[in-house]
């Protein structure tokens, strides 16, 4: 459906050569600056001496803006709007032309508009369309970009290598086979053929206008049987699709809510990331149905079949964290192959559990065994802050203890005397520990320890600074555990056995 | 017809029947003396006495072959020791807090997963264990109990545990020389006992065989390279 909407895409762009590209790269200008006008409209502020402010665009803005509610900037001087639906209200793709020239002209600048599908021809016609309006007709993209240089690609290095292979206008380089092209060029040549070839790299994406995009249905009288939510969540779900691909968005994730008359709600954040079809987005709606304890808190009874607890009223899907869409088809979970019978699984406890029960860890850079290990919720790309593999001075060495504890257990280390044993400022142990209680149970009899390891964190930051000195102790039964006493509190992180 | 034939002859369980490679889990070839078949058989239950280093490096071995893992109701998983064990943490599912209706949450997994490492919240009624057993026998996975479970075909206990490279306030933990002892019911009958190394001084595990434990043995070489 996107696919097609993209295919499909007229562009219209607008290029006011007043705003020259500075430190914003603009592909299709290629490596030498627009040609600026002689004659520039000569209006109060913005006349030939200087470079008009990046904000003074916004007038452009805010003109462009009556012809299409979603405008998108490039950079300051090209902005760039989908034509086909203004196309067919102001009067045909001429008419429209001419009245964005005319409604820019009259604020004061000069303009170049350019229409075709896709971006890059309309930003290269609108460069050709210079105080004039050029469009290229439907289909015609290569056709006027094949006698264009290679260099209008905006890619230096890809246009040394092909004119170097006698490679020299758009239409030579289309020519290619895209798996040549691929093999031979990597990335950059990729894109460029496909550009070079009329296909858009990406289609025009503007400020979502996020409310807009949440689709509703209320149910009245309340449905009491699943399948009927179910069916009514796949023409939502279709709904949905349908107003995100119109605005050639996709969303990362969908937040399905569902509420049922008795008042309880139940709300779950599933991944998306634009592959789920109408009917994955319905079997979603279907689990999370399914999982929705009878008590209508979790951990309560088994699931309950429907009867009793109320009928639903509403149900909403909310596209979460909009993008634009890229049209590509990343692996739905990561680089590690999920089959579908563990993703399925994985699913179907987070329905039941909620969407962070189910966790797959990482190996992150850190100093305690806590900050290790990063559990990131099944279906999340995780994005460490802190990469494994570096080194980390003061990092408690291997071997690795198996239970790290969430939340530290409280402890006492006292000395042979009974007394709590004590970490100095010096860094000095106060008595050899003899015995060990954790969480007030019997107390063991230390055989072994090593320490203090004293820790000074983030002594730059007053309010999370901390000091304090590590152990590993060895109690009589041959547990081994890793501890910590920070202000005169003992505390166990870790347990090695 | 055939199908239910199939069906049949998985429904027979493990002990019963000739053992073929597909009916096997691989553990670490450190592991693989303790149990029968040098392996899990598929849709056994298997415990060990709690958490700890031992059901993490039982788990090890399916994961280094592609099997899928999934750690149910361990909060306090230690995500580096899994790795330096030969855990595969990108084939590893954690669901550290499997609520009141766990036994559907180990149904479910054990449909997608091949092995699954359990430590109970609670004790089940006889019923409701009998009826995860089943579901382990007809996926063909493996439950893992860290913890007491009364349907186990075996129990692995470590029964003398000994740590290494630590003294009265010097050196540090370096490695533990552990007796695992294996014992069960049909293939697991005749019991097996191995020291090993759990942890090594690098976090995996190996056999520790040929050194008896006690005050007079030859310390390893990485000891005195280490030592001061």
């Amino acid at each position: 459906m996107t696919r097609q909407a993209q295919r499909g895409q007229r562009v219209l762009v607008v290029r006011c050569p007043a705003w020259p590209p500075g430190d914003a790269p603009d592909r299709a200008a290629g490596p030498g600056p627009a040609a600026r006008p002689a004659g520039q409209a000569g209006s109060a502020g913005t006349a030939g001496q200087a470079v008009p402010d990046a904000r003074a665009f916004e007038q452009v803005i805010d003109a462009a803006e009556r012809f299409s509610p979603r405008i998108e900037v490039l950079r300051p001087g090209i902005c760039a709007f989908g034509a086909r639906g203004p196309a067919r209200y102001f009067g045909g793709e001429d008419e429209l032309g001419r009245l964005v020239a005319e409604a820019v002209t009259r604020l004061g600048f000069d303009c170049g508009v350019g229409i075709a599908d896709g971006m890059f021809a309309a930003l290269l016609a609108s460069r050709d369309g210079l105080a004039s309006v050029l469009i290229v007709p439907p289909g015609g993209t290569a056709a006027y970009l094949a006698p264009r240089a290679v260099t209008v690609l905006g890619e230096p290095e890809l246009a040394d290598l092909l004119a170097r292979l006698g490679i020299r206008t758009l239409g030579e380089f289309a020519a290619l086979p895209a798996s040549e092209v691929a093999n031979r060029f990597g990335p950059p040549g990729v894109l460029g053929h496909r550009l070079a070839r009329g296909l858009d790299p990406r289609p025009p994406a503007a400020r979502p206008p996020e409310a807009d995009l949440t689709a509703r249905i209320e149910f009245d009288p309340p449905l009491d049987r699943a399948e009927q939510v179910v069916f009514a969540a796949k023409a939502l779900a279709g709904q949905l699709h349908d107003r995100l691909s119109a605005a050639g968005l996709t969303c990362v994730r969908i937040r399905v809510e569902v509420a049922r008359s008795d008042g309880s709600e139940i709300t779950r954040l599933w991944r998306h990331d634009g592959l789920l079809s109408d009917l994955a987005v319905a079997e979603r709606v279907r689990w999370q149905l399914d999982g929705w304890p009878g008590a209508g808190d979790r951990g309560g009874d088994p699931v309950d079949d429907g009867g009793g607890t109320g009928g639903v009223v509403a149900l909403r899907l909310i596209p979460d964290q909009l993008v634009h869409a890229q049209g590509r088809q990343l692996g739905l979970w990561g680089d590690a192959a999920i089959s579908d019978r563990v993703a399925r699984a994985a699913i179907r406890v987070q329905a039941m559990l909620g969407h962070d029960a189910v966790r797959q860890p990482v190996l992150v850079g850190g100093r305690s065994p806590a900050e290790q290990g990063l559990l990131v919720p099944f279906g999340e790309v995780a994005r460490p802050a802190r990469p494994a593999g570096r080194p980390w001075p003061g990092r408690i060495p291997a071997p690795a203890p198996s239970t790290v504890y969430p939340v530290p257990r409280q402890a006492m280390v006292t000395d042979q005397a009974g007394a709590l044993v004590t970490v100095t400022g010096r860094g000095l142990v106060s008595a050899d520990p003899a015995r060990l209680s954790v969480d007030g149970g019997r107390p063991l009899a230390v055989t072994a320890w090593t320490g203090p390891w004293p820790v000074t964190e983030r002594w730059w930051d007053p309010e999370h600074a901390c000091r304090k000195a590590r152990f590993q102790l060895v109690a009589a039964d041959g547990s081994a555990w890793l501890a910590v006493v920070s202000d005169g509190r003992w505390l166990i992180e870790a347990s090695y056995d | 017809m055939v199908g239910g034939l199939v069906r049949a002859g998985r429904e027979i369980g493990p002990g019963q029947g000739p053992v073929t490679g597909a009916d096997l889990l691989p553990v670490l070839p450190a592991l693989a003396d303790l149990l029968p078949h040098g392996a899990f058989r598929r849709g056994s239950v298997v415990a060990t006495d709690g958490w700890s280093l031992l059901p993490l490096a039982l788990a090890a071995g399916p994961a280094a072959s592609g099997a899928w893992c999934a750690a149910i109701g361990v909060p306090e998983f230690g995500v580096a020791a899994a790795a330096d064990a030969g855990l595969d943490l990108e084939r590893l599912l954690l669901i550290p807090d499997p609520g009141g209706n766990w036994p559907q949450v180990v149904a479910s997994l054990l449909d997608g997963c091949d092995l699954v490492l359990l430590r109970p919240p609670g004790r089940l009624p006889a019923q409701a264990r009998r009826k995860l057993e089943a579901t382990v026998r007809r996926h063909a996975a493996v439950l893992l109990v860290a913890g007491d479970w009364d349907g186990a075909q075996a129990r692995l206990r470590v029964t003398a545990r000994e740590w290494l490279g630590i003294g009265a306030g010097h050196g540090r933990l370096r490695a533990c020389r552990v007796q695992v002892a294996a014992d069960g019911r049909g293939d697991w009958s005749r019991a097996r006992s191995r020291w090993l190394w759990l942890p090594g001084p690098d976090g995996s595990v190996s056999v520790a065989d040929g050194v008896a434990p006690g005050a007079d043995r030859p310390e390893p070489g990485w000891l005195e390279a280490s030592a001061g």
